[in-house]
């Protein structure tokens, strides 16, 4: 792989990436990451040097979303001369190859970067029948544990590959499962969203690339430097909701001057993701901003979570009649029991034998 | 004849447990809250007055007849049953160590009335022959003579004519058609006659019709101490049959805590009916009097006095602010006690404790705290307007070795009153 001896800072003069246009790409990803200013000669220091890793990328359950996220590219980003100058070495829907030259060049990589490659999955890996997705004759969890096998670590991209996401969704027809459900003993970075932020994908790898270390992570395998502030708390609509300002409708006054979207449903208290500061389309905007609450996708789960357009504070299940049911069998019993206590109480009252003082002493 | 058994005690607790109950028992959260608040805890230390303890035979009760894990437990063979051993050592709980004083209630955090229930569960007591022998005796002498303390009309109508030949007062006896009808407590009889010529003044002073009952001048109610509502409904249908045959419009009930009790609160319920007069406490109707201006009385005098508020009258009974205006009007230099009012602290000998000699020492032991109480206003006389309280009180500052005069609200505010 001659590309990897290139370093990353070569690779970029040569596609004509400018020292300022680096160091400004230096300095957001010091941003994101909550890194201190006095990081940012650091990152572009490792950047500059370092040798673009081999990654090989696998696609199982998915809809190419996550691709799309990452590669949609109306003017090329330097997330995407980033993404570029990894050492992609296999990739479904990029890669020119097909058929066994594509896999050949997957075991090739796999051979010259034994134990240094990443691996990035997007999709869900069904368990119900090896059938349900193969590649080249193979089933994705054989694809999965054998190139897995010699990877220095796996970033699952997207909801279905953290998460199961929706393969996942009750009743789970393909009995999906996520990747840390597979990979046990190496590393798992969930870089969940469906899609994923194109800028954390590339933010998770530039890390990577700077310090040589897989970035600190939350409880759900979630780097905290994207995901460690829920969208609510960020969200510019939040004043809106700490004066009880709410859109009712879609299309009612609230809605129209941008007041809060708790009440149709946004899933921002419980979503945490980087939406809200990061945005999309190369910072255009991010969905409450274009007026849609958030459906909370980087979430596990998100699709069973009750309906996108239900508040929170709704409940999911059936609780109405559920608790309908409960009162009734509750006043039920407890009329039993009072019929019971009522019984064993007049019948006392009946054996009642009227104290005379001539039977206050024992005898 | 009838006896008292074990089986007719559980029959008996079986039959106090009603919702209230119930529902205390079910709410208690264990806090022991009600300790701080019972003068035999606080004074003794001894866990085992904790008042919601001393409720342990109706609690099982309760939880082995009325509760679905209890009987569970029960069929099972997991509850410790309700024994005459049991009973006999929680006599002294239930009796000696509780005056139902009520404070324990007030205090609750789940707002459980803890008197209410040792009322009931005395019944169970009762009936199953653990009551204390001296109250037994006190109920006897209730029945068949019509007084505790075997005090029978012949001694009133010999107290009567004392009065009258030394102060040249009339007291009149069985007036059909007067307006009230004063009771009295045989302690006042016997020991403190002095309330019954405060009476006749009061009356005579505010010019009132009234008459004392010469067969229910008898107030005290031994059945509501012991625990026996069929006892205490006796003895109250007596008044209620003594009232009705003389028509009087109003009841009035003496300055005994109990006996307010018996028959401003629990009578009708005991009874079964409405009673056709109307009762008060002796201080409820000198406030009225005072209000409507018919108490003519001189200078407030300058004698520091305290003033303790029997439990059944003050807490339980709700008459609090009545004797402060009467107070008020006859001295400039009232002082109130630290806890007084809805807070008052017990003098221990309420609830049938005084008439238990079984009770003696423990009742001198935790008046202590009533005596510092009264000791700390620096007051030179003490008001009271309850007999029993004062007899305690005498008894216990005695025992402490206090000198200090005591005297009825009532007597207090007769020895004011100016004749024009």
């Amino acid at each position: 792989m001659d590309t990897n001896t290139k370093t990353l800072g070569e690779a970029l003069r040569r596609n004509g990436v400018t020292r300022r246009g680096f160091l400004k790409f230096c300095t957001a990803t010091a941003s994101m990451m909550a890194l201190p200013p006095s990081m940012v000669p650091a990152i572009a220091a490792a950047l500059e040097q370092a040798r673009r890793p081999s990654v090989i990328w696998l696609s199982f359950q998915e809809c190419t979303g996550c691709t799309e996220s990452l590669s949609r590219s109306h003017a090329p980003s330097l997330e995407n001369l980033i993404f570029d100058h990894i050492s992609l070495d296999y990739h479904h829907t990029l890669q020119v190859a097909s058929g066994e030259a594509a896999e050949a060049a997957r075991e090739a990589a796999m051979h010259a970067n034994e134990g240094a490659y990443l691996v990035v999955v997007d999709g869900s890996i069904p368990l119900g029948n090896p059938g349900y997705s193969t590649i080249a004759g193979f089933s994705n969890l054989q694809t999965l544990e054998e190139t897995v096998a010699g990877a220095v670590a796996v970033i699952a991209v997207g909801t279905c590959a953290s998460f199961g996401g929706l393969p996942k969704a009750y009743p789970n027809p393909t009995g999906a499962v996520s990747v840390s459900d597979i990979v046990t003993d190496k590393p798992v970075i969930n870089v969940p969203g469906c899609p994923p932020i194109p800028m954390v994908i590339t933010g998770v790898l530039a890390h990577y690339l700077t310090f040589g270390t897989l970035p600190e992570l939350d409880h759900y395998g979630r780097p905290k430097a994207f995901y460690g502030t829920s969208i609510h708390d960020r969200c510019y609509r939040r004043p809106f909701y700490d004066k009880g300002r709410f859109a009712h409708t879609f299309d009612d006054e609230g809605a129209r001057k941008g007041w809060c979207l708790y009440k149709l449903g946004c899933k921002g208290p419980m979503t945490y993701n980087a939406c809200a500061t990061a945005k999309w389309n190369q910072g255009t905007s991010w969905p409450v901003e274009s007026g849609h609450g958030c459906i909370g996708c980087a979430e596990p789960d998100f699709w069973d979570a009750g309906g996108f357009y239900n508040a929170l504070s709704v409940p999911t299940g059936e609780i109405s009649r559920n608790a309908s049911y409960a009162i009734a069998a509750g006043v039920g019993v407890g009329a039993i029991a009072a019929g019971i206590n009522q019984r064993t109480r007049n019948k006392a009252v009946r054996q009642h034998a009227e104290v005379t003082i001539e039977d206050l002493e024992k005898r | 004849m009838n006896e008292a058994t074990l089986e007719r005690g559980l029959n008996a607790f079986r039959e106090q447990v009603d919702a209230p109950v119930a529902a205390f028992f079910s709410s208690c959260v264990s806090c022991g809250l009600c300790a701080e608040a019972c003068l035999f805890y606080t004074e003794t230390g001894d866990p085992k007055y904790t008042p919601i303890r001393k409720l342990e035979p109706l609690r099982r009760v309760w939880e082995q007849e009325y509760t679905l894990i209890g009987r569970v437990k029960k069929v099972l063979g997991l509850v410790e049953p309700v024994t005459d051993e049991l009973l006999q050592e929680w006599q002294e709980l239930l009796y000696d160590s509780c005056t139902m004083c009520a404070r324990c209630s007030l205090v609750c955090p789940v707002g459980n009335d803890i008197a209410y229930m040792v009322r009931k569960a005395r019944e169970g007591m009762v009936a199953s022959g653990n009551s204390p022998t001296d109250v037994q005796a006190a109920a006897e002498r209730a029945v068949r003579i019509g007084s505790p303390m075997g005090v029978r009309y012949k001694a009133l109508a010999a107290q009567i004519q004392h009065i009258e030949a030394d102060t040249g007062l009339v007291i009149p006896v069985d007036q059909v058609g007067a307006d009230y009808m004063p009771l009295l407590s045989s302690m006042e009889v016997i020991n403190f006659p002095e309330y019954i010529e405060s009476l006749a003044r009061i009356f005579q002073h505010a010019g009132l019709s009234w008459t004392l009952c010469s067969d229910a001048f008898e107030a005290t109610n031994t059945g509501i101490q012991i625990g026996s509502s069929d006892i205490a409904r006796e003895l109250v249908q007596r008044i209620v049959d003594g009232a009705e045959r003389l028509q009087v419009k109003y009841v009035i009930a003496p300055e005994c805590g109990h006996a307010y009790t018996s028959i401003r609160w629990d009578g009708p319920d005991l009874i079964g009916r409405r009673f056709p007069f109307k009762v008060l406490h002796i201080l409820e109707l000198l406030d009225e009097l005072r209000v409507s201006g018919r108490l003519k009385t001189e200078k407030p005098s300058a004698e520091r006095i305290t003033f303790h508020d029997p439990c059944s009258i003050g807490r339980k009974g709700g008459v609090i602010d009545s004797p402060r205006r009467l107070l008020g009007l006859v001295s400039s230099n009232f002082v109130e006690m630290k806890d007084h009012g809805t807070w008052n602290w017990c003098c221990g000998g309420g609830g049938g404790v005084s008439a238990n000699t079984d009770a003696e020492a423990l009742r001198t032991r935790v008046f202590r705290r009533k005596k510092d109480q009264i000791e700390e206003t620096g007051a030179s006389k003490l008001i009271t307007a309850c007999a029993n309280c004062r007899l305690v009180i005498e008894e216990g500052l005695e025992a402490y070795n206090v000198e200090l005069p005591m005297e009825g609200l009532t007597e207090l505010v007769a020895h004011h009153l100016v004749e024009d």
